[in-house]
């Protein structure tokens, strides 16, 4: 086994890997936005439709859901006439979002309803629409609370952009096997191996970003409590 | 293209491998729990040495995604277990063991780290106040833990619990990687026969999502019975 062959191989495939991370981490969470919204604020049907939707995305496999995604979506699509344009990297990329923004929903929401009643009632009483209510009172405690949490749900989507490989987009995974058996699946264990420590680093790349806003929003929390300092914040 | 008629002999056929999967998940529950209460109380107690381990342990187990852990024991451990064997002179085939035995060990091993989480923040959530009350009663520091701790750390974890125990569902798909049936392999080897894919696969989400709500339901009975009135 040619490590310093093997590692540029595997680098090659993280582009993609990268690309479907971002796309999930953004339209999540526009998705996420969108449903805590609704689940907030307590709309008859729309608000029933938001906690089925997030329940799906808690509930149910990822790998799942990416099958779904992958099956379901061209059905959704041809329902529409539009033809279908579903690649597998579109699949998992649009599976992923759908994971995520349900995922992140549920780290909105209580930090939403963390932030203490009487700043709820003080902006109401003071006549503050929900939309500035929402911005100029409630969002710079709520993302002091959400943060750790989010942290948890970015290192949890880089955990399963993993699994993407079942559905057929080429990422680091994929790639590995083919390294894999290219040599006769004579080093997978090494390879694997690898992989871990690919992955490790990631997620360690991903929690060093969140723990620096984390300080740094921590000047919007009520009280100076300093911000948790747990070894990779508690899933 | 979406064929109402297969869903009903399908759900059968999947249904099949409900009871299989959450054996394994109870099995994965408790030792995973056992560990990582034990890894818990190591951080608890601040023990020196075991205290640096399990914090390496929980970043290594944490930071590399669930496939990947399954895939390194499943190549990793029946080496290893022959190794074992031979060294304490035992002829043992560990190339023999069972796929579903390397699962649970595999996913034991990541669960763990995460239980370990969840016990130290119950533990956390006990109140000092009171075990200084119950030494000052005289009580001594294993009377304290079995009649004052355990039973309201048991009470603050379940809600926590719960949601592990969906985590270890929810992971068990991943055992089709190694050959390993569960509801999700169940449902891709249903599919897989008449190719009605997308509508095995609906009735999978909908038994996840049947069992999750079970769970969730049962855990905050258990919650509002054991939780002492104040």
């Amino acid at each position: 086994m040619d490590l310093s062959k093997m590692i540029p191989e595997l680098l090659s495939a993280l582009p993609l890997t990268l690309a479907i991370t971002f796309t999930a981490i953004i339209v999540g969470f526009c998705l996420a936005l969108i449903a805590t919204t609704f689940r907030v604020r307590r709309v008859p049907v729309i608000s029933q439709l938001a906690d089925l939707y997030v329940s799906y995305a808690r509930s149910v496999p990822v790998v799942l859901q990416l099958f779904v995604a992958f099956y379901g979506l061209p059905l959704l699509v041809g329902l529409f006439g539009v033809e279908d344009f579903l690649s597998p990297t579109v699949a998992a990329m649009m599976g992923l979002s759908l994971y995520h923004g349900g995922y992140l929903s549920e780290v909105m929401r209580p930090a939403y309803l963390a932030v203490d009643r009487g700043q709820h009632d003080a902006a109401d009483s003071l006549g503050y629409t929900f939309r500035q209510k929402l911005t100029r009172v409630l969002s710079p405690q709520a993302v002091h609370i959400a943060l750790p949490g989010y942290g948890n749900s970015i290192i949890y989507l880089i955990h399963n952009v993993a699994l993407v490989m079942y559905i057929g987009a080429a990422d680091v995974m994929a790639t590995a096997h083919l390294v894999m058996e290219r040599d006769y699946n004579q080093y997978q264990f090494e390879t694997y191996l690898v992989l871990a420590v690919i992955y490790a680093l990631l997620c360690l790349i991903a929690w060093l970003v969140v723990r620096f806003f984390e300080l740094r929003s921590s000047k919007f929390a009520p009280k100076a409590a300093p911000a948790k300092t747990t070894i990779m914040a508690s899933f | 293209m979406f064929d109402i008629e297969v869903l009903l002999p399908d759900l059968w056929s999947i249904l099949g491998a409900v009871p299989v999967t959450l054996a394994m998940a109870l099995a994965i529950f408790v030792f995973s729990t056992i560990i990582g209460s034990l890894f818990a109380m190591i951080e608890y107690r601040r023990i020196p040495v075991l205290r640096e381990f399990v914090v390496a342990y929980k970043v290594a187990f944490k930071g590399v995604p669930m496939v990947i852990v399954i895939f390194l024991a499943y190549y990793g451990l029946p080496p290893a277990l022959q190794f074992l064997a031979s060294l304490i002179g035992v002829e043992f085939n560990g190339h023999a063991t069972p796929n579903w035995v390397t699962l649970i060990v595999a996913l034991t091993a990541c669960v763990a780290a995460f239980q370990a989480e969840v016990v130290k923040g119950a533990l956390n959530s006990f109140d000092t106040g009171q075990a200084d009350a119950a030494y000052s009663l005289g009580y001594k520091r294993s009377q304290l833990f079995r009649r004052v701790m355990l039973p309201q750390v048991i009470v603050a974890a379940i809600p926590d619990l719960a949601n592990s125990f969906m985590v270890i569902m929810k992971a068990l798909s991943l055992g089709f990687a190694i050959e390993v049936v569960d509801i999700f392999a169940q449902s891709q080897l249903t599919a897989a026969l008449n190719f009605y894919y997308l509508e095995a696969f609906v009735i999978a989400v909908v038994i996840y999502m049947v069992i999750a709500y079970t769970v969730t339901h049962i855990a905050d009975r258990m919650e509002a019975t054991l939780r002492v009135r104040t």
